[in-house]
């Protein structure tokens, strides 16, 4: 029994991001925050164990400052906290091998995370944890609930949003719902500052953090806007909804 | 060496994606295998040039989408050092899930890619560029309209392979679309109009276009403040929402400062406006002199056979 | 782009993980439920309902304060509460002053202990509000000779007389209500539902028109003689209440101008005139550099007065500095940044005239500006300036 929600330190989704060197430079990101996707992951897991679910574990891997998350998790709720803390930049392979191997460690059958991390917005973690688990999946959902022991959900399926029911245990990622994310309160942050952090390193969950399979190159500015085009006349209106989808790629 | 493409379907058929993809693996000059979940598209993809076999998986569990238990029945018939699928939501989890079940790393959404591997992607929602190399045997997905598509005229070998996999989600019912249209907050396209409409019933017009692209419809101050018939929570600008969607179209809306406060981030921003000095114009990367009577029907009519190819 | 509060050297480094904590707490809060809705509060001259409870709920209330259901927090975080209040508006920061440090604090530090149990715990969570009655129509700067009296009538007081200028009035549940008792300052624990006693509100405001502004009236009201305060006699009594006000209100101003400041350097930022923004011209660096500097003196001041009251080493005169220095920079901080606005300054698009107009009233309460500047010309001369008396 008992969710683990798995929570990503991102910078703030408003912070603007500079490039400095060739990589992102991290010293200038001036706010740190739980990635938002994970936000409601927490949120669904919290009401869970209101219901009388279980305990919720957050889990995050990152660098000392990730344990910030963890505290602000503890604040609206979460009741045991691990940190494995790694500066390494990590693959996919890496990063679901410590991560699974800390949902094993806290015997949580209902995983919960984002549907996709506000830094490098891949969404592979929750699919990829499933798989190596062997738990469910349910991805894109934005609502969990729990009635006599069968597990529900509403998620954006292929056509649409839909009801499921799914067998635990199982991995649900989450995109932004209607739930309000609860507010801490000063009682919460209080009784959080107290509270216990497990701290590992990826070696004590039997991961070699030091060799990725993926290699960062180089980071860059995206390319410079071109100035804007101006055109007379609705006569242009084809020539420009081309333009979106051939230069632009919105559409 | 073989590359693996998973391919895309959309209402029973192939999706044109798939295409793009196939594309993609071929200017790496790979022996391409397209493998069709539930068998979708199959015909279809055989006819991609490039394409040297494909594989058309088949079973009751394809009935709903179960990414676990899609992921168990194609693993075993995906290989290659390298896999790739779009980018799309059921895309990317699917990739994952195999990439994971195979032990191999996935990289997602990538927008540029060689041999060696490298790719390109964009991260921090398009605020920066990455580039990494990747190790073989790696899973890829790539982002649409970013590759040219390969052509057709292909004829490709179809092997259909039967599966029966256990499904652990179960799709109770469908639910309703919400008929509350998307909030600007969260929409990756916006189309908003000013007082330039002339009159709130005249925004029905900006909704068609809306319908069309999945966007969301806002509106100036002026345009709030003037028409009780248009809320505030459509309010895009210093006193109401701050938004940064990948498209912003402002019809009949000036362009006054504090407007642009509300959505200059956007990544771009079409403006139609029948005053050619209007200050919106400083700011789009594409500027329509027009009355909106003019250019909308005329967007509408050319969005929808855009999107219908 | 979100909102980045000016700190320039730094304070946040300072502060501690839970301090650090209960301020973004404020902070969001006031982003997403004060912020969209504060012009319209305004136009309407209501304090919001719902903000009560929200505050309430976020356990804020009476922060520095512990036991009987009370948060117990250091005076730094107290003072970032304000901070991130007044960001919002001077008059949510007012609720939360009035409640915490007029109203709760001398229940708190002088009632007995029937009394504390009685309020506070439901004054912690917001659902008793409470206000302060010293200021009336002819006694504001001199409340000494205050003319609102009480008399023992044997098993109950007898209340006559009247105050001015009470936040939080018409709402209240209760009333911390100063009097002389025998000629004897007192303070009286004055309930909604006491006979004789009224709170009209004040209308007509151009300023904290988000706030409610009151009258009481005290006509033969009856009030229990459990309802003295035991604990004080004198001005010692509303002037200790007035302290805490005064030093949470020297971080509030830090908040508004914190507020004007990133309004004025963003729209410098955007506004085209000439052909550039109007940041690159020099006059209009040389006011944004004015107000960071300002800014940051008065960051720093807040946070020293701060620690000294964490740390019990504090005098009134100190805050008496600190609430002036603050105040004062952050009025002239609005002007500037209204003028830095241009003609959009006026519009209800931009908070800065409603800060403007606020900080009259922050400035003028709690003790007027030039009542500081006494009080502190006391403590240099030794003299006291405030009468002509020898």
């Amino acid at each position: 029994m008992g969710v683990a929600v798995l929570l990503k330190q991102v910078p703030d989704t408003t912070s603007k991001i500079s490039i400095s060197s060739g990589r992102v430079d991290e010293s200038s990101v001036t706010k740190w925050s739980i990635s938002p996707y994970d936000e409601y992951a927490l949120e669904n897991a919290i009401k869970l164990k209101e219901g009388g679910y279980g305990d919720v574990v957050a889990i995050t891997c990152g660098p000392p400052r990730a344990s910030k998350c963890l505290t602000e998790a503890a604040a609206v709720g979460a009741d045991r906290l691990i940190h494995i803390v790694t500066d390494s930049s990590l693959d996919s392979i890496q990063i679901q091998s410590i991560l699974s191997a800390a949902v094993k460690e806290s015997e949580c059958e209902i995983v919960m995370c984002g549907k996709q991390a506000a830094d490098t917005n891949s969404g592979s973690t929750g699919p990829g944890l499933s798989s190596s688990l062997g738990y469910s999946f349910v991805g894109a959902a934005t609502r969990v609930s729990m009635e006599g022991g069968a597990v529900s959900a509403t998620r954006l399926g292929p056509s649409g949003p839909e009801e499921v029911e799914v067998r635990v245990p199982c991995v649900f990622t989450f995109d932004k719902g209607d739930s309000e994310l609860r507010r801490p309160n000063v009682r919460g942050i209080m009784m959080a500052k107290k509270k216990q952090i497990d701290t590992l390193t990826p070696e004590d969950l039997g991961v070699d953090a030091s060799i990725s399979k993926v290699i960062i190159e180089s980071h860059s500015s995206p390319p410079e806007k071109q100035p804007g085009q101006k055109f007379v006349g609705s006569e242009s209106v084809p020539e420009v909804v081309n333009k979106l989808r051939e230069e632009a790629n919105v559409i | 060496m073989v590359t693996t493409v998973i391919s895309e379907s959309s209402n029973g058929s192939l999706h044109p994606v798939s295409a793009q993809i196939v594309g993609a693996a071929a200017s790496l000059g790979e022996a391409i295998t397209v493998v069709c979940p539930g068998g979708f598209g199959s015909s279809e993809a055989a006819q991609i040039s490039g394409v040297a076999k494909v594989i058309s998986v088949e079973g009751e569990c394809f009935e709903n989408y179960d990414c676990l238990a899609w992921s168990k029945a194609l693993s075993p018939l995906v290989d290659g050092d390298l896999i790739l699928s779009s980018s799309s939501a059921i895309g990317r989890e699917l990739i994952a899930s195999i990439a994971a079940a195979k032990g191999i790393p996935v990289v997602q959404d990538v927008t540029g890619l060689t041999s060696g591997f490298l790719a390109t992607r964009s991260i921090f929602s398009g605020k920066a560029i990455e580039e990494v190399s990747i190790s073989a045997p790696c899973a890829i997905s790539l982002r649409a309209n970013s590759f040219e598509s390969a052509g057709s005229g292909g004829s490709a070998e179809i092997t259909t392979i039967d599966v029966s996999q256990e499904v652990s989600v179960a799709v109770k019912q469908a639910l309703a679309k919400a008929s509350e249209r998307l909030d600007v907050s969260e929409a990756d396209i916006i189309i908003s109009g000013g007082r330039g409409m002339g009159d709130p019933a005249n925004f029905s017009h900006l909704n068609e276009i809306a319908d069309l692209l999945g966007a969301a419809v806002g509106a100036s101050r002026a345009a709030v403040d003037t028409w009780d018939d248009i809320p505030h929570s459509m309010q895009v600008g210093q006193t109401g929402k701050t938004v940064t969607p990948n498209l912003y179209i402002a019809v009949g809306i000036s362009g006054a400062i504090q407007h642009l406060a509300g959505m200059r981030s956007s990544k771009f921003i079409l403006a139609i406006n029948k005053d050619p000095e209007a200050p919106i114009f400083g700011v789009a990367d594409y500027g329509i002199v027009s009355t909106w009577e003019d250019a909308l029907p005329s967007l509408k009519e050319h969005l929808t056979e855009l999107l219908s190819n | 782009m979100a909102y980045e509060a000016l700190d320039f050297y730094d304070i946040d480094s300072l502060l501690t993980e839970e301090e650090r904590m209960v301020r973004d707490m404020v902070r969001d809060w006031v982003e997403e439920r004060v912020l969209p809705n504060i012009e319209d509060a305004c136009r309407d001259g209501v304090f919001p309902d719902e903000w009560r409870a929200e505050i309430g709920e976020m356990g804020i209330l009476g922060a520095p304060l512990k036991g009987y259901g009370c948060p117990g927090l250091s005076y730094i975080a107290y003072g970032l509460i304000c901070q991130e209040l007044e960001r919002g508006d001077s008059g949510v920061r007012s609720f939360a002053s009035v409640q915490g440090s007029l109203a709760m604090y001398p229940i708190w530090d002088f009632g007995s202990e029937d009394q504390k149990e009685k309020y506070l715990p439901g004054m912690a969570k917001g659902d008793l509000v409470g206000c302060f009655g010293l200021t009336e129509p002819d006694y504001g700067s001199n409340p000494g000779d205050m003319i609102t009296r009480a008399e023992d009538k044997g098993d109950h007081f007898l209340l006559n007389g009247a105050k001015m200028w009470i936040t939080n009035g018409t709402i209240a549940d209760l009333a911390v209500v100063w009097a002389k008792l025998d000629g004897d300052i007192r303070g009286f624990i004055v309930e909604k539902d006491d006979e004789g006693f009224s709170a009209p509100e004040m209308k007509g405001k151009h300023s904290l028109k988000a706030s409610v502004t009151s009258e009481l009236v005290f006509q033969d009201c009856k009030i229990p003689k459990d309802r003295l305060l035991p604990g004080v006699r004198g001005l010692r009594g509303p002037f200790s209440c007035l302290n805490n006000a005064r030093y949470g209100i020297s971080w509030g101003a830090v908040g508004a101008a914190q507020s004007c400041f990133n309004s004025a350097r963003e729209y410098a930022l955007s506004r085209i005139q000439f052909g550039h923004p109007i940041a690159s011209f020099q006059l209009v660096q040389n006011k944004l550099s004015w107000m960071l500097r300002e800014i940051t003196k008065g960051q720093l001041l807040a946070y020293h007065i701060g620690k000294k009251k964490d740390d019990g080493s504090w005098i009134p005169e100190q805050i008496s500095l600190a609430k002036m220095n603050n105040v004062d920079m952050a009025l002239e901080i609005a002007r500037m940044s209204r003028d830095i606005h241009g003609a959009n300054g006026i519009l209800d698009e931009y908070p800065v005239m409603r800060h403007m107009a606020n900080l009259e009233s922050v400035k003028t309460y709690e003790g007027t500006h030039d009542i500081h500047n006494l009080i502190l010309g006391r403590h240099i001369t030794g003299i006291q300036s405030f009468t002509r008396e020898p």
